[in-house]
């Protein structure tokens, strides 16, 4: 329902109770998923389930909650421009920081692939098991 | 307009006591302010993105610590907050509802409501923080498990890392809880005394989204932490 009284006065949509109560049905369904589906071994597969999942949640949260699609359409581009920096800076970083080792396994590799040993500048201790300490 | 025309706009004139000098009208002022909030979103979501590429690349560096970190984690405690902050975000999607329908005593519930659940939240946080003191699991060069459970004998090193990263952004997205604490309350207080209705909603609507957000950020946080393989 669109309340919107008259030339100058505050758009305002309002959503019926029932559409928030099946969301919020939906999001904690959706959280049990979540929860059941990291019981089972899947390898990789098991974060992007966790990703695909909450970015159902999300959107359902973006959308209806926060009346995203209801909205002004340039406050869309606003999110999901900061959502696609956010992607850069995750693709070039981890673009680094994944393969500098096959360059250049000096400069802050976790280890050097061509031997399979730890390399140099880690801090103490790095690669080794923690067993629990008495107090 | 010349100088005469605009300074003759009284006050009287202008609309009601909330709407702005700088504003036409309360349609101008409320996009205004939404759009700003949603700027504001915007560098939030770039906020928490560092402890995300932070999270993504010593995850990738060190897979067998963030997956014992993750079990060194009590899921229950993560499980519960996040049914809280959902249900949160609910109620206060209604407190904006409410209010829009010009309903002040049900906003008046639905954000005690909100506040209520924000504090379960941050109660279940102190009781997980304070076992985590307790038994070691500390972030970087303090982590000293003293137990482990059932099953584990040792961890990788690294899995202070995962410490690290939990305490940060788990840390920080706490902080942001209590700043929404601190907000819903401000405008509980300015309803009860009758500020706000169905043409003067958008302070409460404006407050939500950044609730909502807090909770956004929790959604991401509860599978990456808690639920590792």
């Amino acid at each position: 329902m669109e309340l919107d009284t008259g030339e100058g006065e505050a758009r305002a949509h309002v959503a019926p109770v029932r559409l928030y109560l099946g969301v919020f049905g939906a999001l904690l369904a959706l959280t049990l998923a979540t929860v059941a589906v990291s019981y089972v071994h899947l390898g990789a597969f098991n974060l992007a389930i966790a990703a695909v999942i909450a970015t159902a949640k999300a959107s359902l949260v973006v959308l209806y909650f926060m009346h995203l699609k209801w909205d002004v359409r340039f406050h869309a581009v606003v999110l999901l421009g900061a959502l696609l920096l956010l992607g850069f800076f995750l693709a070039y970083t981890l673009n680094d920081t994944t393969y500098r080792s096959e360059i250049q396994p000096e400069a802050g590799a976790r280890y050097d692939p061509r031997t399979g040993e730890w390399a140099a500048g880690l801090p103490e201790g790095a690669g080794r098991r923690v067993s629990p300490v008495s107090r | 307009m010349t100088a005469t025309e605009a300074g003759s706009e009284t006050r009287e004139e202008h609309g009601p006591r909330w709407l702005r000098h700088h504003f036409d009208s309360p349609r101008q002022q409320l996009d205004t302010a939404k759009l700003g909030m949603w700027l504001f979103l915007a560098q939030e979501v770039l906020f928490f993105g560092g402890l995300f590429v932070a999270y993504g690349v010593n995850r990738s560096w060190y897979p067998e610590a963030f997956s014992a970190g993750s079990q060194l984690l009590d899921r229950s405690f993560g499980t519960a907050n996040t049914v809280a902050l959902l249900t949160s975000s609910l109620t206060v999607a209604l407190a904006v509802r409410s209010i829009q329908l010009g309903r002040r005593r049900l906003t008046t519930v639905m954000l005690a409501l909100t506040i209520l659940l924000a504090c379960v939240f941050m109660v279940n946080k102190y009781f997980e923080y304070a076992h985590k003191f307790h038994v070691g699991y500390l972030p970087g060069a303090h982590f000293a498990p003293t137990e482990l459970p059932a099953g584990m004998t040792s961890v990788p090193y690294e899995t202070s890392t995962f410490f690290s990263v939990y305490f940060m952004a788990t840390g920080v997205h706490g902080l942001h809880v209590l700043v929404g604490i601190g907000v819903l309350t401000w405008l509980l207080v300015k309803n009860v005394r009758g500020a706000f209705d169905a043409r003067y909603f958008w302070p409460v609507d404006i407050a939500a989204l950044y609730w909502h957000l807090v909770d956004l950020i929790w959604i991401y946080l509860f599978p990456l932490f808690y639920l590792i393989d």
